[in-house]
C-alpha cells in the first residue's frame, strides 16, 4: 500500500492549517478513499470544530496516556463518509509538553495506521514535537499568508527545520561539537549556511557529505493561503524560489489558495467549507493542491537533483 | 550544487533548465524580476538590501546573454568547459518513508563490543 503521511505545518498562527487539513481530508474522502485526519495541534486543538464536531473523547491524549491501545482506536467516524478523525486532546498541559518516547510511540503509530491518507494538522512555533512531526511526514506542507509577519515566520520555521534536520544527524553521528558552531553561523543569517557548509568541508568533508545530503532530503512543499490576487498567488513562487536558493532545500510551490469570505461563514455555521462550496475558487485551488501532493510522492522520494558536492 | 549566491550561473538564477527555449528565458526573467524587486516580500527577513542590488544586476546580465543565441552559445560552452551537465533524472529510488535517523541500528555499547571480542558464543 502507498501510503501518504502529509502534515500540515507553518510558523506562523492563523495562516489557516487547519482549514486546509481539513478540506484536503474531505477532499479525498469525497474520491472514496479512506482519510485520517489527525489534530497534532498540541498546544491548541480545533480541527474538530472545523468538522462541525465536539469536543469529546476518544481524543488524543487518550491514546498518548495509555487509556486506549491503539491510535487507530482514537480514529472516530465523522459524518463524512471515509473520513475519521483523531481530536486533539483538551489535556493541554499535558499533551503540549510531549515526553519523548510518547512522541516516538505516536510517530510508529501514525506510520502504522491501516489507513492510506493520514493527513496531520500541526500547531504553530518551532518546538521540537512540531518540528519532528513535520520532518517524519512525506512532504510536509508549510502554509503561509501573504503578509511580511507570515513569510517571516515561514522562513524562521524552515531554518529551525534545517537546524532540527542537522541536529539529527549530527547526535546520530556523534559530532555534537559542530552544533554549536552551527547554531552560532546559521542563526546570523542565510548566507551563512553556505559558509558552514564551506568550512565544514575544509575541516572534514565526510560530514560535511552526510550532512549535506540530509539537507537536501528535506524537501517541503509551500502554500499560500488567503491569496487575493495574482500577485499574492506569484509571491508563493517567488518564496519558494529564494528558499531553494538561500536555505539550500529543494521546496515545491504547490499553488494559492484564493482568499474567501465564506470561510468564515461556514465557521460561524459550524460547516465545514469543502462540501457547501465545491464549486468555489478556493475549493478548487484545494483539489488541485492534492494532485500536487499526490504527485509530490514521486518528487520527495526522487533522489535530490543536485547531489554534486561543493569542492572543498 | 552547494554554491554561493554570486556563484549561481544564469540559469539558475533564471531557475531554468540550460535547454530553456527564448520564451521559458522571457518568463524565468520576468519572475526573478517580480522576487527581487524593491519591497518584494518573498525578502522580508532573509535577503538584505545590498544583496538584492547584486541580484538584479545578475539578473540583466543573465537575460542579455541568454537572450542573444551567439552570446548564449559562447556562454554554455565556458559553462560546459567548468561543469558537466546532467538534464533532471527520472525518480530510481524508493524510500520507507521514514527519517533515516528513525531507522538506524542503535550504536554498539563498549559492553557488546567487548563481549563479542571476549566471549566466545554470545
Amino acid at each position: 500500500m502507498d501510503k501518504r503521511i502529509w502534515a500540515i505545518g507553518g510558523g506562523k498562527g492563523g495562516t489557516g492549517k487547519s482549514f486546509i487539513a481539513a478540506n484536503l481530508g474531505l477532499h479525498l474522502a469525497s474520491l472514496d478513499r479512506e482519510v485520517v485526519l489527525i489534530d497534532a495541534d498540541l498546544g491548541a486543538p480545533n480541527l474538530h470544530t472545523l468538522l462541525g464536531m465536539k469536543a469529546a473523547h476518544p481524543d488524543l491524549g487518550d491514546f498518548l496516556t495509555g487509556s486506549l491501545p491503539s491510535l487507530e482506536a482514537a480514529a472516530v467516524e465523522t459524518p463524512y463518509k471515509n473520513l475519521r478523525l483523531v481530536r486533539g486532546s483538551e489535556n493541554i498541559l499535558f499533551i503540549a509538553n510531549l515526553a519523548h518516547y510518547r512522541k516516538l510511540r505516536l510517530l510508529r503509530q501514525v506510520r502504522q495506521l491501516p489507513t492510506q491518507n493520514v493527513i496531520l494538522d500541526l500547531g504553530t512555533g518551532s518546538s521540537f514535537n512540531t518540528l519532528d512531526f513535520f520532518l517524519s511526514a512525506n512532504p510536509g506542507v508549510v502554509v503561509t499568508t501573504p503578509e511580511p509577519t507570515s513569510i517571516e515566520n515561514t522562513y524562521l520555521f524552515l531554518k529551525s527545520c534545517i537546524m532540527r534536520v542537522l541536529k539529527l544527524y549530527m547526535d546520530h553521528y556523534k559530532i555534537r561539537d559542530l552544533h554549536q558552531k552551527m547554531l552560532d553561523q546559521i542563526e546570523k543569517n542565510s548566507q551563512s549556511l553556505y559558509g558552514f557548509f564551506k568550512s565544514l568541508m575544509e575541516t572534514d568533508r565526510s560530514y560535511g557529505t552526510i550532512l549535506y545530503r540530509a539537507l537536501r532530503g528535506f524537501r517541503p512543499c509551500l502554500v499560500m493561503n488567503k491569496a487575493r490576487d495574482q500577485e499574492d498567488a506569484l509571491l508563493g513562487r517567488s518564496v519558494a524560489d529564494v528558499v531553494r536558493k538561500y536555505l539550500l532545500i529543494d521546496m515545491k510551490y504547490l499553488g494559492a489558495v484564493p482568499f474567501d469570505e465564506d470561510v468564515h461563514d461556514s465557521l460561524r455555521a459550524l460547516r465545514p467549507y469543502y462540501p457547501d462550496h465545491r464549486n468555489s475558487a478556493a475549493a478548487k485551488a484545494i483539489r488541485q493542491m492534492s494532485e500536487e501532493l499526490a504527485y509530490s510522492i514521486e518528487f520527495t522520494l526522487r533522489t535530490p537533483p543536485e547531489v554534486r558536492l561543493p569542492d572543498a | 550544487m552547494l554554491k554561493r549566491i554570486e556563484d549561481w550561473n544564469y540559469y539558475e538564477l533564471l531557475s531554468v533548465e540550460r535547454t530553456a527555449s527564448q520564451d521559458e528565458i522571457w518568463e524565468g526573467y520576468q519572475a526573478a524580476l517580480s522576487t527581487y524587486k524593491d519591497g518584494s516580500l518573498a525578502l522580508y527577513g532573509l535577503v538584505s538590501e545590498v544583496e538584492r542590488g547584486l541580484i538584479l544586476e545578475r539578473l540583466q546580465e543573465a537575460f542579455q546573454t541568454l537572450r542573444d543565441p551567439d552570446k548564449r552559445k559562447e556562454y554554455n560552452l565556458a559553462l560546459l568547459r567548468h561543469a558537466p551537465y546532467f538534464p533532471p533524472q527520472a525518480p530510481f529510488r524508493k524510500s520507507v518513508g521514514k527519517l533515516e535517523i528513525e531507522e538506524a541500528p542503535p550504536r554498539k555499547t563498549i559492553w557488546a563490543r567487548l563481549k563479542r571480542l571476549f566471549v566466545k558464543n554470545p
